[in-house]
């Protein structure tokens, strides 16, 4: 395997509110590889946006703590002062975000919005900037580009302004690219091109993409590794076929099956979790888990778990009543 | 199959236009379907395909241009006034996002209370028992949340009281507009289960609008697949599924992600958005973006035709299993 692209180690990213601290991820270690998508799956409030935005280096300085590393490509995250930053956002690393219309300036036409990435970061003239820009546009699919360049993003639909927000954020040619449920809000056809062009665009410059979103099927045939979070932590992550087939977390198994699908009859009860995600500013012992799982005992409400490792090589989970190693699919 | 049986929603060539002369957008553009009762139809589509305006429609929330629409044999379309607010509390619609269908500054129990108090068809205690009822039967405790207000709750539970607020007249059909599409997939779960739940206490009619596919599969009896303003393929759910016959109902199945890494990456992606409907293609609406398109199809409008029992389709070159 390619070395390390991003290695997170402890990160903690603690809000001070004025009802207590909210330890919004809690303690979250991981690495990332060259080359590799990565997705990030949990539902509301697991601590996947923030955990993104510490990644990034995004997290306001006032009433966030953030503690542990972030090495991106042997810099460190963590602590790094905002110029510190801006010489690795859009060269080390860039951002997609959910919304495409919040991402961009409204009254900024959309090649100058590309331009100036590229003049700022890059010191590239003018014509140079407006070149490669348009070059952007064409790569990321959008059509006649030398008009849509003079375009505002009022004037393009939801699909092509995550297309435009995808080629600012490739600009530089970063060599991570953070991408927050980027086609929620999508429609399923536009969806499946943006999914494609990242795919596609990942093993065009030889990116790796960390791909985050609460949907499963988003992830299940895109992402290499799966990391799924529940209430700011990390409760099982692996190879996406151990996490889909072997998954050992009882989280994991209540996510895949509460989640309906198109081969099911009409009328299929659906598995549901009871209860819903604790809040986090009233910590509680044990596993955070504990009070919806149906495998729940004495211990895991007093104890947390740690993440340990399966027998697959990276799989790893939280539980102390682990699912049976069993396939999956098999018992099916 | 459902020959014999009356239907309770009967739907035709309903349209919809906004706007005026070179503006006018014909957000539905003739649709026509039957609801039988105590069925669910699901109602699949892009957004921008007018199945939200449908729904709106149904209810009169905005003014069919055109068409008729017959709850249990009696002509809604050009109903008015008193009559008009009748034949809405037998029919019910319940929209995307549950927080800011809530008077957020109202508390629990006077919201379900509405239209029992604006059509007091019950009095005091009964009223008070009806209320606490409907919210034990959506999973809201109304010992412990009756007296709160509704801000104080979340996505999943504004959806619930909703749902409860809904059935206080008893109606013989709720739309559901979207109703899961902004909740987290546990959440999801919970008032899917729950709307099945209710359709079989109450004897409930759904018409359920969605655009995730693996959603309407899994809660209806006949999905219906609109785009830009017309039904282009409506069936049981289970054949239209397995064997769609419009290209574009091939292409959304294709396009919806399965959580399953062993589910065939997306195949052939639909190119392309949909056009504008201020200026939809001439003939079939889809052709512009249709790989199967010849002449014929930018020269004649394709009807819904059946091709198996309650199966049709309105394509000029439809799939069929030989």
């Amino acid at each position: 395997m390619s070395e390390r692209l991003l290695e997170v180690t402890d990160l903690r990213t603690t809000f001070r509110t004025v009802t207590g601290a909210v330890p919004a991820v809690g303690g979250v270690s991981f690495d990332l590889h060259g080359n590799e998508t990565l997705g990030i799956v949990g539902e509301s409030g697991s601590g996947k946006t923030v955990l993104a935005r510490t990644i990034m280096g995004l997290q306001p300085r006032t009433n966030v703590e953030v503690t542990g590393s972030v090495l991106l490509n042997g810099h460190q995250v963590v602590g790094a002062s905002e110029r510190t930053m801006r010489t690795m956002w859009a060269t080390e690393v860039a951002m997609v975000f959910q919304d495409p219309m919040t991402s961009l300036n409204p009254v900024m036409r959309i090649g100058r919005q590309i331009d100036e990435t590229l003049r700022v970061r890059l010191g590239m003239d003018r014509h140079a900037a407006r070149a490669r820009a348009i070059e952007l546009l064409t790569m990321v699919g959008i059509p006649s580009a030398q008009s849509r360049y003079r375009a505002y993003p009022t004037e393009l639909s939801g699909g092509m302004r995550q297309r435009v927000v995808i080629a600012t954020a490739l600009a530089c040619s970063p060599k991570l690219i953070i991408a927050d449920e980027p086609t929620t809000g999508l429609d399923v056809t536009i969806q499946a091109q943006i999914l494609n062009l990242l795919d596609s665009l990942k093993e065009q410059l030889s990116m790796s993409v960390i791909l985050i979103t609460h949907d499963l099927g988003v992830v299940a045939t895109r992402a290499t590794r799966i990391i799924v979070m529940y209430a700011g932590q990390i409760v099982e992550m692996g190879d996406t076929r151990d996490v889909f087939f072997h998954h050992r977390m009882p989280y994991t198994r209540a996510l895949l099956d509460s989640s309906p699908k198109v081969t099911n009859a009409p009328h299929t009860r659906l598995a549901v979790i009871p209860g819903r995600p604790p809040n986090l500013s009233t910590p509680q012992p044990g596993c955070a888990f504990a009070p919806r799982c149906a495998y729940a005992t004495e211990r895991c409400h007093v104890e947390a778990p740690t993440l340990v490792d399966a027998s697959a090589p990276g799989h790893r989970f939280a539980c102390w009543n682990p699912l049976p190693e069993t396939s999956d699919r098999e018992a099916r | 199959m459902s020959d014999e049986r009356q239907p309770l929603l009967k739907v035709r060539d309903l349209t919809v236009t906004f706007g005026k002369g070179a503006h006018a957008v014909s957000a539905v553009a003739g649709v026509s379907f039957d609801i039988y009762e105590g069925e669910t139809l699901g109602l699949v589509g892009e957004s921008g395909c007018g199945k939200s305006t449908t729904g709106k429609a149904l209810m009169k929330i905005v003014a069919p241009s055109s068409g008729t629409v017959e709850l249990d044999g009696v002509d809604i379309t050009h109903q008015r006034g008193r009559a008009l607010r009748q034949a809405r509390t037998r029919m019910q619609m319940i929209f995307q996002d549950p927080i800011s269908s809530l008077n957020p500054r109202r508390r629990v129990r006077g919201i379900v209370a509405e239209p029992l108090d604006a059509w007091k068809t019950v009095t005091g205690e009964q009223r008070d028992r009806l209320v606490d009822e409907l919210l034990n039967q959506v999973g809201i405790d109304p010992e412990v949340y009756g007296d709160r207000y509704a801000r104080q709750f979340s996505g999943g539970q504004c959806q619930r009281i909703s749902i409860a607020r809904a059935l206080a007249m008893r109606p013989q059909l709720l739309i559901c507009d979207e109703v899961v599409s902004a909740l987290d997939v546990s959440v999801q779960a919970q008032i899917l289960n729950l709307l099945e739940d209710l359709k079989a206490e109450y004897g409930l009619t759904l018409l359920f609008i969605a655009h995730d596919l693996a959603v309407v599969k899994n809660i209806s009896d006949r999905v219906a697949v609109m785009y830009l303003g017309r039904i282009g393929e409506i069936g049981p759910s289970e054949v239209l599924y397995e064997a769609p016959a419009h290209p574009y109902t091939k292409f959304l199945l294709g396009a919806s992600l399965e959580a399953d890494p062993d589910s065939a990456p997306t195949g052939a992606v639909l190119e392309g958005e949909p056009p504008s409907p201020l200026d939809p293609p001439s003939g079939c609406r889809f052709r512009s973006r249709c790989p199967y398109a010849t002449e014929r199809c930018a020269r004649e409008e394709p009807v819904l035709t059946e091709v198996a029992p309650g199966h049709q389709v309105a394509c000029h070159f439809p799939f069929i299993a030989q």
